[in-house]
């Protein structure tokens, strides 16, 4: 996978750090434990039914499974500029996983940051949006994964390189950006909108990619959930605003999250993955609690389909090189191809998403219920930045209603 | 127009008052009319094939294919090509109430459109056995979803392609009036086959198929079977439901030394997604009478006959068909299928132009024949002792969908399949064909055998693992030898070899080290769960009816021509008929004409059903020499190995017995007999006479008059027809049950009446098991448990199938079985109904095929049984490798997670919704 | 009728055709259907997936690469060379043809049987030991480079074994395309 988390908060959090650690001496740190017992934990097959569903809302297995490795075995790597850390192993083997620590441990991890160990862990494990997990879900989710079958699967070590791998480090960085409480996106106070708040910000921890980023690597809350691009593909604005702007209604975002594909739009990229591995299994309140809070209690009304004007270049490409399976008419192929008439990611006004997924296509993805979409090719090498360029513009222009402002530099960054 | 010149060269055959000339795209015949050839001369090494003798023209994107051909490509065609597309309903339940182009605009505006009204008025229907509402009238409910509407028809290919965006996918087209709920139907056809033996498996049965009858029905009862009263002394019917009663009764309340083992199992709708989407390409010559067809078919035969029928029934008042079968691929899809006759509406109406019909992907998936979504419940009852099987229940139900087509006959084969390898003492197979608003099914790969054999080596398994017993040591124990009867009560013919496979199998590395490779693998690969898994089948080939012709010729310099009724379907049957003449003549055929239909060197005479005539009526209808039960077998139900061999041979032996051989006496100057005579390097060898090269033998026998060229006719109903005729003023029994031979360098042909005829008796119909390959597939996968995947690591296949005539073929064919069941075992299927292919929007993005990733294709290994003799002749093999391979996929998740799934396919949701 | 039109050049192998009108959004393989009338580029799928109609387009830069035709319009080969089927093997002054390794190979080893899909294997691995000409690879390495080269074709008669074996038996019987050594 792509680097889901940039740290970028890594190279700053060490300098602030570095000032902060003779102020801080870790009491955390001395009541580090290794060794101990294995823990037998006993729970009810409801409580660990229970446990499995909150893991998949949080989803844990997004980083904690490896593609091809043992669920929950760890072993995902997540490349930052300054080296790749490592999903650890949290099944319950004794020497390589969790096996030995207690729900205080477990909960520890989750609300503070802190390992069982004592040392600190970085936020790509995203801690900052679970601090907000009840303590009888952490123990839920706790008592599910200690039924899991053992995995003798080692971890790897994080690669980070000096000064960056003072874990230390992170003390300070918590001391500035830990917070208890992220604020609401939206207006709302129904049971379904404070069900979806946790859902989206605490379990779901969407802000985590969703939300900017500062100079620290923190996520400014200020501008939460209003879109960013941690990795190659951005994840675009989810605020009320922002989704309403692209179409987005609550019946249609309850269908995105539960099936990965809702009218035009379907899932890619890393949002991919947590519609396959999270959202689909949530229950239909739970969907709905979402939407309910990502677009408040009275949603916007979402914005109006648009047909513009594309440039005559442009459309000369998306003939030759798109229209084959999009159409003409960019109406698509029901349960084939998504059509590009007021599709999502051409309605974003950061043409980011556009140009990628022009230039690198995307590969053949399963959804729920057997529904499957074929790979699309990219088209790096078959367009100029030009090209390419007007062909966004296009797109933009003609079924996005968005400016046709990309310039050849703008595709040329991004190759 | 020159072609036309040539067709005094071409042979006729006159149908339903209509002449039918069927000339093969890349025969001579179509060269003489198109010259054009697209068969090389097989190239020969040591007497063996390199080549596929269609290789050259299929690895340089020759027009092999009819989907091809465009009216460019026959000279004597108008070239315009206009272009068609069928409107199809995707709603079943309710009424059809028209349709709406006006989305075309005046652009776009079809130049024809063909609906129900056109055809009434025309007299245009569909052959019987396609049944009604070839286009659906306005008015009614749809049988099925899918079913087509009009056809329309544009002059361009630009226009057609444009308006076709327009319509595809877009559910504003077809209107519909009130919601009736889908057609309710009575089943396609319900039979039941009991069997109980004697005290032994020698003993003669107490009741059977073979021995009394097997039970048909045609009466239901609110669209279910409705069986006969159970009576002993009942008519058969009757009796039969008596011992099926019986059986039931001892499985329900079985002896304290039995195991009874219930299981329900289910296969998937699958399309056999042969790569060339059906199509047919027509010009209809209203100036001469004469319509032209090219088309993909398996079967020439039934295609000419239909065709010719439908057109005799019209009020086109046709005089001439010209039918161009191409080289085609279908696994069944391409045999019986409706698509020629809508490929013959669009020529009718084409307005002077030929009109292609050619369907893409997502129309191939919504209008061509699927393959039978089956449920089965079996019971098995076995002695816990010792672990012989007592008993076996089976009620078996396929889904036929909207039309007839072969429901019936292939759910009587799915049903006298099922035992498969066993013995059983006591058996009561019941099987229903449904029908339902489903697609229309075929006769798709394995012809209902497939879903029931794989069901039945799953089961096997389970019984196994009940009795705490090696599975393969059950199947060992429970084995049907030589000489025992099957579950219709009939023994098959020749050795039964699957005690053999049993044991390869059981001393193979994949299997005996199974334990210990699981404790390696899965501690090298945590969350992967590793597994052997078996199966093993024997299926029939066949049909109860196989016949053909063939033509065996000799030029005066050596040149051997051949002609076939077979059609190429891309298995190679072309080349292993070319390589059938070697064991007779010394090297495969130079010439060959396959898919040939009419034989003015053999006017045989047919009528009467062959799988239903009485016994009488076969005695009486015999007498006349020239008539023959039926006339020839369609390229399917893996028949071209054994049942095409035999009249090539059949006919090449002729020629070497009273042409080559006397010819070669007469130089060696001494009497030699005919298994003392030797082929070496292309001549004729005996007892160290000299090597006579073919060349020579065959001018002798131009010289002297001896036989030339032979024609045979051959029939087998699960035995070979033979009949005596007097050659060269001696009484010979020959296994064919018409002749005809050429003498010296003569231009005509002589049929020899038969003096005496012995057909196999119509009794035989009742077995319907005769002849039988065996093969077993050992498949090692791994259960990755954080997908759900199933790897498919490794697969050892054992297979039994006589003397090959070509192995590169054989090994080919084993390896896309292989791929093909895995894809069944895994990866392929598609809903019934609203969200299935009716609805036009299915494509290989959901319909997932295995590619090279999936198929173990680096790893996996076969073997074949060396045959009994160099003179067992060789076995059909095709469809039956596809089957245990699935079995074995799922025996062996069981072995890797612990859990018997008992639904195909095993796809990754299933596996993780039991992972938890 | 009024479609709009366009003019496009296209060099298919070898052969030029000056401008042809084609109607706007045409299919690249329709145009070598209808139009040209090589229909070795067979419609398999229609949306890119089983590779059927690949074909290859000889790029500037003296590399060559797969495109599908039945979701590529003709606008993209205006101006642009590809190689079809039909022009893989070559065929001299006197009309005799020359197979290509690759095709030699596939009839040699028997290595389909409908042959719908040989093409788009003759393409696909003309493609890779075109590459394989440029930056040889390890001779461990072939069997998973010719995998991953072709995995992307379906094919349904012979299940790959036949098409793989022989694409990586002309590999390693062609010098230059393997090193000895990683």
């Amino acid at each position: 996978m792509s680097a889901r988390r940039l740290l970028r908060w890594t190279a700053i959090a060490v300098v602030v750090v570095a000032a902060a650690l003779a102020a801080f001496v870790s009491a955390r740190l001395l009541s580090g434990k290794t060794g101990g017992p294995v823990q037998v934990v006993k729970a009810s097959p409801d409580a660990v039914a229970r446990g499995k569903y909150l893991a998949e809302a949080a989803d844990c297995a997004a980083c904690h499974t490896a593609p091809g490795g043992a669920s929950y075995a760890g072993g995902l790597g997540m490349a930052s500029g300054f080296g790749t850390i490592y999903a650890t192993n949290i099944t319950p083997d004794p020497d390589n996983g969790i096996g030995r620590w207690t729900s205080d441990d477990f909960w520890q991890a989750l609300h503070d940051g802190v390992r069982r160990d004592g040392r600190q862990l970085y936020p790509a494990m995203p801690y900052t949006s679970y601090r907000g997990m009840t303590r009888a879900d952490s123990d839920a989710i706790y008592a599910y994964l200690m039924q899991l079958r053992p995995m003798k699967v080692a971890n790897r070590i994080t690669e980070l390189e000096f000064p960056y791998n003072i874990r230390l480090g992170m003390l300070g960085w918590n001391l500035l950006f830990l917070t208890d409480d992220l604020p609401a996106t939206s207006t709302g106070s129904s049971a379904a909108w404070q069900r979806g708040r946790y859902l989206v910000d605490v379990l779901g921890h969407c802000g985590e990619c969703h939300t900017p980023r500062g100079p620290l690597g923190e996520m400014e809350l200020s501008r939460s959930l209003k879109g960013f691009a941690l990795g190659r593909v951005a994840a675009p604005d989810i605020t009320p605003a922002g989704l309403a702007a692209r179409g987005w209604a609550p019946a249609s975002l309850g269908t995105y999250l539960s099936r990965g594909i809702a009218g035009p739009n379907s899932a890619f990229a890393d949002m991919h993955r947590v519609v396959v591995l999270s959202t689909r299994n949530l229950t239909a309140d739970d969907i709905a609690a979402m939407t309910t809070y990502l677009l408040g209690d009275k949603p916007p009304a979402p914005a109006a389909e648009t047909v513009g004007e594309g440039n005559q270049a442009g459309r000369t490409s998306y003939v030759a090189l798109c229209a084959g399976c999009h159409g003409l008419d960019g109406k698509g192929i029901p349960n084939t191809i998504v059509g590009l008439r007021n599709n999502s990611t051409l309605r974003l006004a950061d043409p980011r998403n556009l140009i990628v997924a022009t230039l690198d296509g995307i590969g053949p993805q399963n959804f729920p219920h057997r529904m499957s979409l074929p790979g699309m090719p990219g088209f790096a090498d078959k367009l100029t930045d030009e090209q390419a360029a007007a062909l966004v513009n296009y797109l933009r222009a003609a079924w996005g209603g968005q400016k046709p402002d990309v310039r050849p530099s703008n595709v040329q960054a991004l190759r | 127009m020159s072609g036309l010149s040539r067709r005094r060269l071409l042979r006729t055959s006159l149908l339903g008052g209509i002449a039918v000339y069927v000339v093969p795209l890349g025969s001579r015949a179509y060269a003489a009319l198109v010259d054009d050839r697209l068969l090389t001369a097989p190239a020969v090494d040591n007497g063996s094939l390199k080549y596929r003798v269609d290789g050259r023209a299929k690895v340089t994107g020759g027009k092999v294919f009819a989907r091809d051909i465009r009216a460019r490509d026959m000279p004597h065609w108008p070239q315009q090509q206009a272009h068609a597309l069928a409107l199809r309903v995707t709603m079943a339940d309710r009424v059809y109430a028209g349709f709406d182009l006006s989305m075309l605009g005046a652009d776009l505006r079809p130049d024809r459109v063909v609906t129900a009204a056109d055809l009434a008025r025309d007299g245009f229907a569909f052959p019987d056995f396609y049944g009604t509402d070839m286009l659906l009238p306005e008015g009614k409910t749809p049988a099925y979803l899918g079913q087509a509407v009009a056809l329309l028809i544009f002059h361009d290919f630009a226009r057609f392609r444009f308006a076709k965006d327009k319509l595809q996918f877009n559910d504003a087209v077809i209107r519909y009036g009130a919601v009736t709920g889908p057609l309710q139907r009575d089943p396609w056809g319900a039979g039941r086959f009991v069997r109980v033996g004697g005290k032994t498996p020698a003993d003669g049965d107490v009741f059977s198929s073979t021995r009394q009858a097997p039970l048909y029905i045609s009466t239901y009862d609110k669209h279910r079977p409705a069986w006969p009263k159970p009576s002993r002394d009942g008519d058969l019917g009757e009796q039969a439901m008596f011992y099926a009663q019986a059986i039931d009764e001892e499985l329900t309340r079985p002896p304290a030394d039995w195991l009874v083992v219930t299981r329900d199992y289910a296969t998937q709708s699958a399309d056999t997604a042969a790569l060339e989407p059906d199509n047919a390409n027509g010009w209809y010559d209203a100036a001469r009478q004469e319509l032209h067809l090219v088309v993909p078919t398996q079967s020439p035969q039934e295609v000419a006959e239909g065709a010719a029928g439908m057109l005799a029934n019209s009020r086109l008042g046709l005089k001439r068909l010209f039918l161009h079968p191409c080289f085609t691929v279908g696994y069944g899809s391409k045999d019986h299928s409706p698509l020629p006759y809508y490929g013959l509406i669009a020529a009718a109406y084409g307005d002077g132009r030929p009109v292609r019909l050619a369907y893409d992907r997502f129309e191939h998936f919504q209008a061509g024949l699927k393959r039978h979504q089956f449920s089965m419940r079996y019971r098995i009852g076995v002695d816990r002792k010792t672990g012989l099987m007592q008993a076996f229940q089976a009620d078996i139900v396929s889904n036929g969908g909207g039309r007839a087509n072969c429901s019936d006959a292939l759910t009587m084969v799915a049903a006298t399949s099922a035992a498969s390898i066993y013995y059983f003492p006591k058996t009561d197979v019941a099987a229903t064909a449904m029908s339902s608003r489903a697609l229309d099914c075929g006769s798709a790969r394995g012809y209902g055998a497939l879903e029931t054999l794989a069901a039945t080596e799953i089961m096997a398994d389970e019984v196994a693992g009940e009795l705490g017993l090696d599975p393969i040591e059950l199947r060992l124990r429970n084995v049907l030898k030589t000489g025992m009867k099957n579950a219709q009560g009939a023994v098959p013919v020749g050795q039964q070899r699957a005690e053999t496979v049993l044991q390869k199998a059981a001393a193979h590395v994949l299997w005996t080290g199974r334990v210990a490779r699981k404790q390696a693998y899965n501690a090298a690969n945590p969350g992967r769960y590793y597994g052997v898994g078996f199966g093993c089948i024997q299926r029939r080939f066949g049909d109860g009816a196989q016949c053909s012709l063939a033509k065996v010729e000799l030029s005066a310099d050596g040149l051997i021509t051949l002609a076939h009724t077979g059609t190429e379907i891309g298995t190679g049957t072309s080349s292993g008929q070319a390589v059938a003449c070697a064991r007779w003549l010394g090297r495969p055929a130079d010439v060959l004409e396959m898919a040939a239909t009419d034989w003015p060197e053999l006017p045989v005479e047919t009528s009467g059903n062959p799988h239903a005539m009485a016994q009488e009526e076969q005695d009486r209808l015999a007498k006349n020499p020239r008539w023959v039960p039926a006339f020839a077998s369609a390229s399917s139900a893996s028949n071209s190995a054994y049942y095409f061999t035999h009249a090539t041979q059949a006919a090449a032996r002729v020629v070497f017995l009273h042409g080559l051989l006397p010819a070669a006496v007469a130089i060696w100057g001494r009497e030699v007999k005919p298994e003392a005579a030797r082929w070496r390097d292309g001549a004729l060898t005996a007892e160290g006479f000299e090597p006579l090269p073919l060349a020579r033998l065959a001018s002798d026998a131009h010289a002297r008059g001896l036989v030339t060229g032979a024609t045979v006719h051959v029939f087998n109903r699960w035995q070979w027809a033979e009949a005596e005729f007097e050659i060269d003023g001696a009484r010979v029994r020959l296994p064919v049950d018409a002749l005809s031979l050429r003498r010296g360098a003569a231009k005509d042909w002589r049929v020899l009446d038969r003096r005496a005829v012995f057909l196999p008796p119509t009794r035989n119909n009742n077995a319907m098991v005769g002849y039988n390959t065996c093969v077993g597939t050992l498949v090692e996968i791994a259960v990755e448990a954080s997908s759900g995947k199933v790897l498919v690591l490794n697969h050892h296949t054992i297979l039994e199938c006589g003397n090959m005539l070509v192995p590169e073929l054989v090994s080919g064919q084993m390896q896309g079985c292989l791929a093909s069941g895995i894809g069944l075992a895994l990866h392929e299927e598609m809903p019934l109904y609203e969200d299935g292919p009716g609805n036009g929007t299915w494509n290989f993005n959901r319909y997932y095929l295995p590619r090279g990733g999936d198929v173990a294709v680096w790893q996996q290994t076969a073997e074949v049984l060396p045959p009994l003799s160099d003179s067992e002749p060789p076995k059909g093999m095709a469809e039956v490798v596809m089957i245990p391979i699935m079995a074995g996929i799922v025996n062996g998740i069981a072995h890797a997670i612990g859990h018997r799934f008992r639904s195909l396919p095993v796809t990754p949701e299933r596996i993780l919704k039991v992972l938890g | 009728m009024s479609l709009p039109m366009r003019k496009v050049t296209l060099t298919v192998n070898g052969k030029r055709h000056d401008p042809l009108d084609v109607p706007e959004g045409m299919m690249m393989i329709d145009v070598l259907h209808e139009m040209l009338g090589l229909t070795g580029s067979r419609l398999g799928c229609g949306i890119g997936i089983c590779h059927a109609c690949v074909v290859i387009w000889d790029k500037d830069d003296k590399t060559s690469e797969e495109v599908q035709t039945c979701i590529t319009g003709v606008e993209f080969f205006d101006g642009k060379r590809i190689r079809t089927i039909e022009g893989i093997a070559e065929t001299n002054d006197r009309g005799e043809v020359t197979l290509s390794p690759v095709q030699q190979a596939f009839l040699d080893k028997f290595s389909f049987q409908c042959g719908y899909c040989t093409p788009g294997f003759v393409n696909a691995a003309t493609v890779l030991l075109e590459r394989l000409k440029r930056s040889p690879v390890a001779k461990a390495e072939v069997e998973a480079t010719v995998a991953a080269a072709l995995e992307a074709h379906i094919c349904r008669c012979t299940g790959y074994v036949r098409y793989y074996q022989a694409v990586r038996d002309v590999i390693l019987a062609t010098p230059g395309l393997t090193r000895d050594s990683a």
